[in-house]
């Protein structure tokens, strides 16, 4: 598999435009333009709609929906404005938020939290990398806890606009996601050595 | 010391100590939000490949009217086109009529002129124009004039 931006062969090395550049090159028929941009934002996208949904095939889906929206608002979008890789996020962000209300068949906040289960259900993890921990820990949350703490803390969404994404008010989004923390705090105790935390 | 052993030996994700608890969690996501994300997989790359050719508007063609029309803006448009074409007919008619010596023309504009502007057979034979002064240039003009 290539990942690596080809450089193409216009004037200026496309591998060396902005993202903004690149999608208006897109829009007038640059091939190699298409190719450039989705090397550097879908497979973020990819690990957020992954890291959401905890399905492998939906964050996929999900990716291939957030992409495709690019390219089509691609002749109209505005240099200047909000970053493509942002616009990408927060469409990403919807459409998992959407997943996750309708593999529930019911709305997402009308869903009663679980209670926290034991500390220590982390013991399955088999890997030692801390991204490996943390994303195995995210897993294990609640999807809406996960939700809140992965928009707000990952991907650096507001309150208001995870409010907005999820559908809930500003108090439940601070809520779930003190009550994400907390639990993702007990998910991970005990594994300071594994995490690489020295004594 | 016994201080320090404790607080060595605490987990830092020890739920009962909040912020230490939040200090380390604090530092898993911003490795995560830095951490570069993997490779798309092969069969999703190609996908989203192909959903981008599909929907990507056609290359825009410049035509080679458009490509002059471009280049006259920079000139100063058609209206520049005009006064260039006028001088260059101007210019092939002068060639193509041979109107004569040019000190006629200029002497039906300026009485007078063809004493300081000789025809050119007054220029090939020595003595005519080149053995007059400045000073007696600006006197032949002035009597002339007069």
């Amino acid at each position: 598999m290539t990942l690596s931006p080809s450089t193409g062969s216009g004037e200026t090395d496309p591998g060396g435009l902005s993202d903004d550049a690149l999608l208006a090159r897109y829009a007038e028929g640059d091939p190699s333009a298409a190719r450039l941009l989705l090397d550097r934002l879908a497979p973020r996208v990819l690990r957020l709609a992954y890291r959401l949904l905890q399905d492998q095939a939906e964050a996929e889906d999900v990716t291939q929906e957030a992409m495709l929206r690019l390219w089509q608002i691609a002749p109209d979008w505005q240099p200047g404005g909000a970053k493509p890789s942002t616009w990408l996020h927060r469409v990403a962000a919807n459409l998992a938020t959407d997943r996750l209300r309708k593999r529930r068949g019911v709305a997402l906040d009308s869903i009663p939290e679980p209670d926290d289960p034991s500390p220590g259900a982390a013991e399955g993890m088999i890997e030692a990398d801390r991204r490996i921990a943390l994303d195995t820990a995210l897993g294990q949350l609640p999807d809406r806890q996960r939700v809140a703490v992965v928009l707000r803390h990952l991907e650096g969404l507001t309150n208001p606009e995870i409010g907005a994404a999820m559908g809930i008010g500003v108090e439940a989004v601070e809520s779930l996601t003190a009550r994400g923390k907390r639990r993702l705090a007990q998910l991970l105790a005990g594994r300071r050595d594994e995490l690489g935390y020295e004594r | 010391m016994s201080d320090d052993r404790n607080r060595e030996d605490r987990d830092p994700f020890d739920a009962r100590a909040d912020a230490p608890a939040d200090a380390a969690l604090d530092a898993l996501f911003a490795e995560a939000r830095d951490a570069a994300a993997g490779p798309l997989p092969v069969t999703l790359r190609e996908a989203l490949l192909a959903d981008a050719r599909r929907v990507q508007p056609l290359p825009v063609r410049v035509s080679w009217g458009a490509r002059i029309r471009a280049l006259l803006a920079d000139f100063g448009g058609a209206p520049s086109l005009a006064g260039v074409g006028a001088a260059g007919l101007a210019g092939l008619w002068i060639g193509i009529a041979a109107p004569g010596p040019t000190a006629d023309l200029v002497s039906s504009f300026w009485q007078g002129a063809s004493g300081v502007a000789p025809g050119v057979a007054a220029w090939t034979s020595e003595g005519t124009v080149l053995d007059y002064t400045g000073a007696e240039l600006l006197t032949l003009l002035d009597s002339e004039t007069d």
